[in-house]
């Protein structure tokens, strides 16, 4: 198979997620270009939805504090990621976007240029982490690319 | 920032408010009203009702907003913030209009229908009310549908309803009440909110869990829901995870206890004193003990009275719950920041609860209703207030004690050992109704001792309700106050989204549940065993 010229990974730091970073790496060869999309899920709109009580410098707090965690997460990811593709001389570009995951993807794959997208695998039952996926049959019936995921790395 | 969306819907949300008023008002919808049985709401010609008055002022607000919005193009400010908001507000309003004027009556209609057949009546039992619709129709709008750009900025304004409606209450409050409820909810709340602190930082260490979790989820447990995990979550540096899956183990908590409290308070046949104890304390949310309240007792104010109280006095302890996680986070924490104790207990503190005390005041020195038996009620046993006649003179309706309730009370009036209440029961078995207001406070008593059979209990209790006479004023004021409720509860649904519900997981889920069952449990068996006033 010809190496595509233009991969797209989603992955937000997951256990999944890095194992479709690495098999994304496996896709690229010179003059392939790595699409990273990080998206902050729009869970975190709905995070102060029943707090009425605090006054309005206390919601004000939480929402620097979750900001700046969320951004900490993001710089701590991709500090690592930068530090790969240096490593392995990737062309290399990425985006971090709100809202549904999902919804994001598709709209970047359609945005292109795209030949392939790399996800990583929902993580096994009982595994800690935040409920919000890509993987879903919308996106399946929207994407327009071959699309790889990555198994979940078991051992 | 420009905050106003250029929309064509405020201004339609206008036109159908004011068309609707003016259908109302000229009778167009008669029939549909005198169906859905809700003509208390349309009021007479001199004097219209809520059906009538709130359509009108509302609609034009929204026709002038959003005319204006058209018209002039929009400057950043204050002015422009605050006139972003009347869209989401009217947004809020018309689901508010449905919920209060359509469905919930229809509800009742159909409730009553389905009786023979069910054998129960499923808008009674359910509590398929205004307020766990109004509830439920904000959660459906912003899952479903979603909310819209332009009405966004009216929804966060719910928080604002909900703050006025706890204000506005301070006005109903008589000291005495205040007094018997203060020591009660001080002592329940206490023990409560500490017992569950205390147990999810004690069962999250047994589990394993970091502190900063364990920091967040108990603030939440215990406190007052999502307010508390808000508040505690930058003191002990919780993990953005750690905030999704408390907050989510929350919202899935008290969006279930609201609709399972007053199913449970109503089989258990609580009275609005034990049912407010029980969900001011049992409920995590504080909305959701608002809407549990209004849902176990959506004709009247009494149960949210005594919720409010157990709520304001857990919202006090809030401050000192956060100061407490800081310094035991500290001491676990190699690295962690200390915190000002003074800072905290200032920034924490909620202000609106200020607003309660002043209106409490104002409404003890008397300007709204004078009067001071019942907070908004005067004794009168006068015939006029207790028997409505028809223009021919027959009787209408009377409040009087009716022959075959006379004949209960006599055959249980022997069970009765004290004089003094046997001496109440002969007058009002003789008079057929309450003489005096001492003689009603010793009616009052003979309830409260529970002697009597429930049936017994129930007539006693409408000879009580019978003498009094709500203050034109203060019914204005609940009328408000449920509307300010009512906004606030509509708008809050709107921002419950299940994608934050659907966080719930894990070890959280596994605490969270397990204090939050034992926090219920709890507090309904003490509530059970040593709540038993009617305030």
């Amino acid at each position: 198979m010809a190496k595509p010229k233009h991969i797209l990974l989603a992955s937000h730091n997951t256990e999944g997620a890095r194992a479709a970073e690495k098999l994304a790496y496996s896709f690229c060869g010179p003059g392939t270009t790595l699409h990273h999309l990080i998206v902050v899920p729009d869970l975190w709109k709905g995070m102060q939805g029943d707090d009425w009580l605090n006054n309005a410098s206390t919601r004000d707090t939480f929402g620097r504090y979750v900001e700046s965690q969320l951004e900490e997460e993001v710089r701590t990811h991709l500090k690592r990621m930068l530090s790969e593709i240096k490593k392995r001389r990737i062309r290399y570009r990425y985006e971090m976007v709100q809202g549904k995951p999902t919804e994001c993807l598709i709209r970047r794959a359609a945005r292109g240029p795209t030949d392939l997208i790399v996800l990583g695998s929902p993580r096994p039952k009982g595994q800690t982490g935040l409920r919000s996926r890509m993987l879903d049959e919308k996106l399946f019936r929207s994407l327009r690319v071959p699309v790889v995921i990555a198994p979940y790395p078991h051992d | 920032m420009i905050y106003t969306h250029k929309t064509v819907w405020t201004l339609i949300l206008g036109i159908i408010m004011v068309a609707f008023g003016y259908l109302v008002q000229a009778g167009v919808l008669n029939p549909m009203i005198e169906f859905l049985n809700i003509s208390k709401y349309v009021g007479k010609p001199e004097s219209p009702g809520e059906m009538i008055i709130l359509p009108f002022v509302c609609g034009i607000i929204a026709i002038v907003v959003g005319l204006w919005q058209f018209a002039v193009k929009p400057k950043q400010g204050n002015l422009d913030y605050y006139l972003s908001t009347i869209g989401g507000v009217m947004f809020i309003l018309i689901i508010a209009f449905v919920v209060k004027w359509g469905l919930d009556p229809l509800m009742g209609v159909w409730g009553k229908a389905l009786k023979p057949t069910l054998g129960f009546d499923i808008h009674s039992v359910m509590n398929l009310n205004y307020v766990v619709m109004g509830i439920l129709a904000g959660i459906i709008a912003v899952n479903v549908f979603s909310i819209p750009g332009w009405a966004e900025n009216g929804v966060r304004l719910s928080r604002l309803g909900l703050k006025t409606g706890v204000v506005l209450l301070g006005v109903l409050y008589s000291w005495q009440e205040l007094a018997n409820l203060a020591g009660l909810s001080v002592v329940m709340i206490a023990i409560f909110v500490l017992g569950s602190v205390g147990m999810v930082l004690w069962m999250g260490a047994r589990r394993n869990i970091p502190n900063s979790m364990g920091g967040v989820l108990s603030a939440g447990m215990g406190v007052c829901g999502v307010s508390a995990s808000v508040a505690a979550a930058p003191v002990v540096n919780a993990k953005s995870t750690e905030i999704a899956y408390t907050i989510g183990t929350i919202l899935l908590w008290g969006v279930l206890m609201m609709f399972i409290f007053p199913i449970v308070g109503k089989q258990m046949g609580m009275n609005p004193t034990q049912f407010g104890a029980w969900a001011g304390t049992g409920i995590l949310n504080s909305a959701q003990v608002a809407g549990a309240a209004l849902a176990f007792e959506p004709g009247g104010i009494d149960t949210l009275k005594v919720a409010e109280i157990f709520n304001i006095t857990r919202i006090l302890f809030l401050p000192i719950i956060v100061l407490w996680l800081a310094v035991w986070y500290v001491e676990r924490e190699s690295g962690a920041q200390k915190v000002s104790h003074g800072s905290v207990i200032f920034s924490k503190f909620p202000l609106f609860v200020l607003g309660f005390i002043v209106m409490f005041v104002l409404g003890s020195t008397g300007m709204f209703a004078p009067g001071s038996e019942l907070p908004g009620k005067y004794f009168d046993n006068s015939e006029k207030h207790l028997v409505k006649k028809n223009p021919d003179g027959t009787v209408k309706e009377s409040k009087m004690l009716a022959d075959k309730d006379a004949e209960l009370l006599k055959s249980e009036a022997g069970k009765l050992t004290d004089e003094t209440q046997k001496g109440a029961l002969a007058s009002l078995l003789e008079n057929k109704k309450a003489t005096s207001f001492e003689h009603d406070r010793q009616l009052a008593s003979i309830m409260n001792s529970h002697v009597l059979s429930v049936k017994a209990n129930k007539v006693l209790k409408s000879m009580h309700s019978a003498v009094y006479k709500p203050a034109p004023r203060i019914s204005k004021f609940r009328d408000i106050i449920a509307w300010f409720f009512t906004f606030g509860l509509v708008g809050l649904g709107m921002q419950i989204t299940m994608t934050s519900i659907k966080q719930a997981g894990g070890q959280p889920l596994i605490i969270g549940s397990v204090v939050g069952t034992v926090k219920a449990v709890g507090s309904l068996i003490v509530v059970w065993l040593f709540v038993k006033e009617i305030v």
